[in-house]
């Protein structure tokens, strides 16, 4: 066999290897249920804010605990301890996908990711003269 | 129904318009003429010359087609004719020139414009100096122009919408909230505006350069492809070669453009992300580079041809593939790069597959016609390990590309998978080991010679080197105390790997330089890219490696979670009250106030950095700021500040402030009381006093008019020790009352001087103060060091590559003057 057969065996044989073990790596989006079977997981859900009920950050007392309740895809509300601040615009999120693990009932979440209302479709055409009188006011105050 | 509509300009987007379909019919012509013409030349046709002078015509008129849309586009810009959509969509009144012409850019049809750009100013140079390869390549390139004029034209065929056209009006686009009457455009005052976040320098210099290393990976393509199709497998190497190693050249800079603007303005605490944009950008720069080797390789050995072939078709599918990820909103939210989807998904996987499948055919019906020597390269040659050096990059560029494409995986096969958890270290993990074998490589590989069995000439030349590297290695490993824990030892073990072989590759390379090309700089530019290539490697071990998190909060902790067993999350957030100095690594560190000035989206928070020995000293003050989206994209969102020293930076960014959400602050009123001359009222931490009332004051906020009868306060405040003095000022204008407001930032007080009550000689004063604690921000702070050797390290890479491209040109055209020499030279000092 010729060397070079043999070396590009041997490549292929170690990129699958890797390549299995970066699937292992790929996470799954799961439900605040089935991430609880597997506490010493870390997984992904998804799911919308509830607004109804409170949330929590007070930088003064921690600057890096945010608390809010969030509803998954099979309908579970759970409590979720973000280790952060409090993402800018959270009330406007459309959807929220939370990586982290479920200890006891509540979900640690270690990374919030949000979706937002897309930012072209809902766009109007502002017709007011509003932002010149706006800045008349501005003007004047100075 | 035509109605007549005031004040449209309608001329520059009929002329962009008819320019757009006058370039995608000359493209075609010119497609299909240089096409004949390569035919004719094959089979020594005397009519090839005339298809070749139509090719060239229709080449130049599609040429004229893109440079007038992109005059008109710029036109419409320019003027603030908002009847456009994409004037409308992407720019408003206030922005500055160079954000108006970075604005064209901002859309997809804009960034497809750069694109054909380029390629028009490539095909032109290629047209004056390609010679007899002309026919070939520039069909291919006019056909790829055909590709993306279509991506402008929008126009209906079949009921499918063909390409976005970039000059539809503003009441076609279905997005005006009522029936626009004859005089609509009255009331359009302006533009959605720039999306803040792009309104940055870089925003004017990373795309052009970016899309010009993506045109210009058409050209290696080019040539491969026409060297296939015309079986002239060996002779397409030397006109390519320059174009390739340009090429490399351009994208590169494109790509470390886009981490440098990431490092400054961005939030992702760093120069690369493994952000699926960043990586499909990089992956083509990967093969192509890997294309350059073994191009090389068969330049001096006559090995390695088929790899060449491969890699520079791969290396231009993989920018169409990148092209598709980016446009085809199938990243989704994953990425801060994704262009909105314009429901283009379908024709972008057309140009993909239009040049994907007919080159892969190509490739592979003729791979046996394509010269591969029958013996093997020995062991111990330089372009054995070259070929390996390649091998290891594509793998590299497999990896990255496999787990890029998780989104595609979920649509192919209907699975719901998601990203890794922990994405950087998926990445590194694995391109750690691809990184220390191609920095060994680096190190050894040139000091072999081609076509010999050349160990014992290895060990010879390369002892004082390694010996020298060995030393530096021990002193540089003690010196850099690299602890890095988090992914425990076996990573840490690959660190220092990698920083060893980093090491071993620039001092291997500056004495390939010295000793054995005794400093001929023109023959160095392989050296000089690889040791800078190395030297980048250093840069990012050290400040990733050493990365330091210094507003680690150990105060907090209203509830701790377990996340020992899991990836380490740092309380990475820290509190800073107004006014109070809190440590921070070595500094102590005082929110002193914010700033904002109108017209400008930003606050700025000054944050004051001091020496701990010496807290009276400021050292410092960065000026991290938070900036509303005009595009209401997240509402907010925070740019870094930057102090940069020559070993490290302190890079700083707002994660949250106290008046950012309105509620915050509105929750603190003003309070109006009545004073008469020598009262006073007591503050949180003092009290004023009213000295004094006089007439015509002065001050620059106030602008006094010849009717105005104005009354200003002279107001003294005492608080914590020290005295400060304010003047509100009311007056009337005419009938108009007003009042200009005054304001002692650093105690957070607010007054405004209402009225006056003449009967009881009183003012009426509102005063209000925001308490110290309801006044804060929350600060992320890193240090990085020595993240100025990974710029540097770029810098040297990309002034290698020039190198190397002047002196490829140089040389070719020195053998142009000289004669034709036989296809593979033999020299032992030549990358």
């Amino acid at each position: 066999m010729k060397r070079s057969s043999i070396i590009l065996l041997v490549l292929i044989a170690v990129a699958i290897g890797v390549i299995v073990s970066l699937v292992g790596d790929f996470s799954t989006y799961e439900t605040f249920a089935s991430a609880a079977r597997h506490p010493d997981k870390e997984y992904r859900v998804i799911g919308v804010l509830d607004k109804s009920l409170p949330q929590v950050y007070d930088p003064q007392k921690d600057p890096n605990y945010f608390s809010f309740y969030v509803k998954d895809k099979a309908g579970n509300i759970r409590k979720v301890v973000y280790i952060g601040s409090r993402p800018t615009d959270f009330e406007r999120s459309e959807q929220i996908v939370l990586t982290g693990h479920m200890q006891d009932s509540v979900f640690a979440c270690s990374q919030i990711l949000m979706k937002c209302p897309s930012k072209y479709k809902n766009d109007q055409v502002a017709v007011s003269n509003m932002k010149a009188q706006a800045q008349q006011v501005h003007a004047e105050v100075k | 129904m035509a109605s007549h509509y005031i004040g449209e300009h309608l001329l520059p987007g009929q002329i962009g318009h008819l320019a757009v379909i006058v370039a995608f019919v000359a493209a075609w012509v010119a497609t299909i003429a240089y096409t004949v013409s390569s035919v004719q030349q094959q089979r020594h046709l005397s009519d090839m010359h005339s298809w070749r002078r139509l090719g060239r015509m229709a080449f130049l008129v599609q040429v004229i087609g893109f440079f007038t849309i992109f005059g008109c586009l710029l036109w419409i810009i320019w003027h603030h004719y908002f009847e456009y959509y994409y004037a409308w969509e992407h720019t408003s009144r206030d922005l500055s020139p160079k954000f108006l012409l970075a604005s064209l850019w901002e859309g997809q049809e804009g960034s497809f414009l750069l694109w054909a750009l380029w390629h028009c100013v490539l095909g032109l140079i290629l047209i004056k100096v390609s010679k007899s390869w002309e026919g070939p390549v520039m069909g291919i390139i006019s056909f790829a122009q055909c590709c993306i004029a279509s991506m402008l034209l929008g126009i209906y065929f079949f009921g499918y919408r063909v390409g976005s056209n970039p000059f539809i009006l503003l009441r076609n686009a279905g997005v005006m909230p009522f029936e626009p009457g004859p005089d609509y455009l009255s009331m359009i005052r302006d533009g959605a505006g720039l999306n803040a976040l792009l309104q940055n320098y870089w925003m004017v210099i990373h795309p052009p350069v970016l899309f010009l290393g993506f045109a210009s990976t058409i050209v290696p393509f080019a040539y491969a492809i026409a060297g296939l199709g015309t079986r002239k497998y060996s002779e397409w190497v030397k006109p390519a070669l320059p174009w390739c190693v340009f090429s490399a050249m351009i994208l590169g800079t494109g790509i470390m453009l886009g981490g440098a603007w990431a490092y400054e303005s961005l939030t992702f605490g760093g120069y690369w992300a493994w952000d699926p944009v960043e990586n499909a950008s990089l992956v083509p720069w990967l093969t192509l580079v890997a294309g350059i080797h073994t191009l090389l390789v068969y330049k001096h050995t006559g090995h390695s041809l088929r790899a060449s072939f491969f890699f520079f078709i791969i290396s231009f599918i993989l920018v169409l593939y990148s092209t598709f990820l980016t446009r085809s909103g199938i990243l989704g939210d994953s990425s801060v790069h994704a262009f909105t989807d314009l429901g283009m998904s379908g024709q972008l996987l057309v140009y993909l597959f239009v040049f994907l499948i007919p080159a892969l055919a190509i490739f592979a019906y003729r791979y046996r016609e394509i010269p591969a020597p029958r013996t093997e390269e020995p062991l111990h040659t330089r372009e054995f390990w070259m070929f390996i050096g390649s091998l290891l990059l594509f793998i590299s560029a497999v990896f990255i590309t496999f787990t890029t494409s998780i989104p595609v995986w979920n649509k192919i096969f209907h699975t719901n998978m998601a990203e890794p958890v922990d994405r950087e270290f998926h990445y590194n993990r694995i391109q750690i080991f691809i990184a220390i074998l191609i920095a060994l490589g680096t190190a050894v590989v040139q000091y072999y010679k081609y076509k010999q069995n050349s160990w014992q000439y290895l060990r010879k030349k390369i002892a004082l080197p390694t010996a020298i590297a060995v030393v530096a290695c021990f002193i540089f490993g003690w010196l850099s105390d690299i602890q890095y824990s988090k992914y425990g030892l076996g990573f840490l073990i690959a660190i220092y790997l990698l920083f060893f072989t980093s090491i071993y590759a620039v001092i291997a390379n500056l004495g390939y330089i010295l000793f054995m090309l005794k400093g001929r700089l023109r023959k160095a530019g392989a050296s000089v890219a690889h040791a800078g290539f190395a030297l980048f490697l250093i840069g990012v071990v050290l400040s990733s490696a050493k990365k330091q998190v210094i507003s680690i909060d150990r105060m907090g902790m209203m509830d701790v979670f377990d996340f020992s067993n899991k990836n380490e999350n740092p309380r990475e957030n820290i509190f800073l009250p107004f006014g109070v100095p809190v440590q921070m690594g070595d500094y102590d560190v005082t929110y002193v106030g914010d700033s904002t000035a109108p017209g400008d989206p930003k606050i700025y928070y000054a944050v004051q950095f001091a020496d701990r020995q010496h807290p009276d000293k400021p050292l410092f003050t960065l000026y991290p700021d938070i900036l509303k989206n005009t595009k209401g994209m997240q509402g907010y969102s925070a740019n870094p500040h930057t102090q940069h020293f020559w070993n490290k930076d302190i890079f700083t960014y707002v994660n949250y402030a106290s008046n950012i959400e309105p509620d915050q602050t509105d929750t603190v009123r003003y309070h109006t009381h009545a004073l008469a001359v020598g009262d006073t009222v007591f503050l949180q931490n003092g009290y004023l006093v009213l000295r004094s009332l006089y007439r015509n004051p002065t001050r620059p906020a106030y602008r006094p008019t010849p009717q105005d009868v104005a009354v200003a306060a002279d107001i003294q405040v005492f608080s914590g020790g020290k005295s400060y003095t304010a003047s509100p000022i009311y007056y009337l204008r005419g009938n108009e009352q007003g009042a200009v407001d005054d304001t002692i930032s650093s105690l957070q007080l607010y007054l405004h001087f209402e009225g006056i009550d003449p009967a009881a000689k009183k003012i009426m004063l509102a005063v209000k103060q925001i308490p110290p604690k309801d006044h804060f921000i929350v600060l992320k702070a890193y240090v990085f060091p020595f993240i100025n050797i990974v710029w540097l390290g770029v810098g040297i890479t990309i002034l290698g590559f020039l190198m190397s491209l002047v002196h490829r040109i140089r040389q070719q055209m020195e053998k142009r003057q000289i004669s034709q020499k036989p296809v593979y030279a033999t020299k032992d000092v030549d990358i």
